[in-house]
């Protein structure tokens, strides 16, 4: 059946709502650097420090949540043909709290109280609740475009999970609920949070973008199918652990993460070959960061069975992946969208002769090349940290840096953004005149 | 090929083709043959403008008549194929002019624009003409390219 919903083509949103959480979400992973270089060594002693529980929130729902939201309220017009209903106010109250969530949850965590914290999961937990209603609404509306990437609810149920948890488990820190197993469950959201949220996301967004970016051959058609779904059922059983006998949930637990790691290791790997085999040549800051992110995973995969600290297998997850990938796809979005923006604009208005600046002169290749550089030698650093401890805390300042520097590169293309706009206009006004 | 997919599957592969055509074209290395570029920028804007004359002669004119909603979303695609269209004069001047980074910038801007552009046919507007037209479809591919 042909409806409304296949026919509105382009409905995205204005340049400023997506902007907003894009150009936020770097000040969430320069704090979660500044955070290494303060307090590298309690985050390397141990993964319950309050730094290494503060970092990671910063960095899954400030940073990523914050960049993955932006990017969803471009994308889902585009992918289902419909609009996000409501969109000004859903991606104003979803920033704010989200933003607002994510700060108070890690000063929570720092030792802010547990007001901080349980304002914080709240905020987040409503703003992601918020956001993923919206979402769900949307794909249900779009349900005949066929158009929704294969797994994106399955995604969602993951967030949604991962954030229900976090929940709980706030109310069983601050005691008001009892949680038997409280580790446990950590556990549980740990895992719905990177191999879920995180996971299951870079999964489903790489088999659309990977092929289209660098113009490489597809993802075999099985991996598309069946991975999603397979990661979505190794996670159930993982939530199922808690209520296990001790030593039947133990081996079951790490038969199912043995499932997700050679799961992820098999995107890791397939991705590199793809990438490999790419018709563009080029080697772009967006396929740099591809690379690194993909090393990182399959170096976790690597140092999980030779027993190395979650600690170090946290790090190079959650920056190396976490922080990697979504770098590298701003630096392509943002001027696309910008530059988009604008041609639409000078379509308007039949302003053929005024220049738009291209990609590249919105984000120039040179300096987003070394924000690549800064993000991977902080990266090394920081790994280096669990030989030489000093290393980590350079490893915390040169990832602040590094996220400083995508800022900057991103202020700089909304700059240029607004100056050639400006130069529309006037031009505009001079033909009116003439 | 099934006969009721024969419209996406066709116009699908011709953009994969075009693609291909605009990733080969790499200007970054230290000596570049200008000439070759202009030649093959040239190749590159003949096999999509054909695939867009295709789209709005042959294509859309039967869909719109089958299908008076689907007016909106070809109408739509003539602005984008437009929008391209200028970005390709753009493309074909600064490869006149030998500007390698004009050319880097102006090429990799044209591959996103083309790349979202394809995303909304392949995963709308192809489907859409496939239930509309059914078995016509695949008489109206049938002359691609011809």
């Amino acid at each position: 059946m042909i409806t409304m919903a296949d026919l509105s083509l382009d409905q995205t949103p204005p340049l400023d709502l997506p902007l907003r959480l894009f150009l936020t979400a770097p000040l969430f992973a320069a704090s979660a650097g500044a955070v290494l270089m303060i307090d590298a060594g309690a985050m390397i002693a141990t993964r319950w420090s309050p730094s290494a529980l503060a970092a990671t929130h910063l960095i899954t729902l400030g940073f990523l949540g914050q960049v993955m939201i932006g990017a969803l309220l471009q994308m889902l017009p585009v992918l289902g043909g419909v609009p996000v209903p409501a969109v000004r106010r859903v991606a104003t109250s979803v920033h704010l709290l989200l933003a607002l969530g994510a700060a108070l949850l890690a000063l929570g965590f720092l030792g802010g109280g547990a007001a901080a914290l349980a304002s914080g999961a709240a905020a987040a937990g409503l703003g992601l609740a918020v956001f993923g209603l919206v979402t769900l609404m949307a794909l249900w509306r779009a349900r005949h475009a066929h158009a929704s990437p294969r797994g994106f609810p399955l995604v969602g149920l993951a967030l949604l999970a991962t954030v229900a948890i976090g929940l709980v488990l706030t109310l069983a820190v601050m005691r008001r609920v009892t949680l038997p197993r409280l580790l446990d469950w950590v556990q549980v959201h740990v895992a719905w949070g990177l191999f879920g949220w995180v996971g299951l996301l870079i999964l489903i967004i790489g088999f659309q973008v990977v092929p289209l970016f660098h113009v490489t051959p597809a993802y075999p058609r099985w991996m598309t199918r069946a991975l999603v779904p397979t990661l979505f059922l190794a996670l159930c059983v993982i939530t199922a652990l808690p209520l296990l006998a001790p030593a039947v949930g133990s081996a079951m637990g790490r038969a199912t993460h043995g499932v997700i790691a050679v799961g992820f290791s098999l995107f890791a790997l397939t991705t590199l070959i793809l990438q490999a085999r790419r018709a563009r040549a080029k080697l772009d800051a967006t396929l740099l960061h591809w690379w690194i992110a993909m090393g990182a995973v399959l170096a976790a995969v690597l140092a999980w069975p030779l027993g190395a600290s979650d600690q170090l297998m946290g790090l190079w997850l959650l920056i190396g992946v976490g922080v990697g990938l979504p770098s590298g796809m701003l630096l392509k979005i943002v001027p696309f969208l910008c530059w988009l923006h604008l041609q639409t604009r000078q379509l308007a208005l039949g302003k053929r002769r005024v220049r738009l600046p291209h990609l590249q002169q919105l984000i120039p290749n040179g300096p987003a090349r070394v924000q690549v550089a800064l993000h991977g030698s902080g990266l090394l650093l920081a790994s280096l940290g669990f030989i030489y401890p000093p290393a980590a805390h350079v490893g915390g300042a040169v990832l602040a840096l590094a996220a400083l520097w995508l800022l900057a590169l991103l202020v700089g293309a909304t700059l240029r953004y607004r100056a050639a706009f400006a130069r529309l206009t006037v031009a505009d006004s001079d033909q009116r005149t003439a | 090929m099934s006969a009721n997919s024969a419209i996406t599957d066709t116009l699908t592969a011709d953009h994969r083709r075009c693609d291909r055509l605009l990733a080969a074209l790499d200007v970054s290395g230290r000596s570049v043959d200008w000439s070759w570029v202009v030649r093959e920028t040239e190749t590159f804007c003949q096999a999509t403008e054909q695939h867009f004359l295709f789209e709005e002669e042959v294509l859309f004119p039967p869909l719109e008549d089958v299908s008076p909603l689907a007016t909106g979303p070809t109408e739509m695609m003539r602005q984008q194929h437009a929008q391209i269209r200028q970005l390709m004069e753009d493309l074909t001047e600064a490869a006149r002019l030998g500007d390698a980074a004009d050319y880097a910038g102006l090429s990799e801007t044209l591959h996103f624009l083309i790349q979202q552009h394809n995303a909304k046919e392949e995963g709308i507007l192809y489907p859409l003409a496939d239930r509309a037209l059914g078995e016509e479809g695949a008489t109206l591919v049938a002359r691609l390219g011809a």
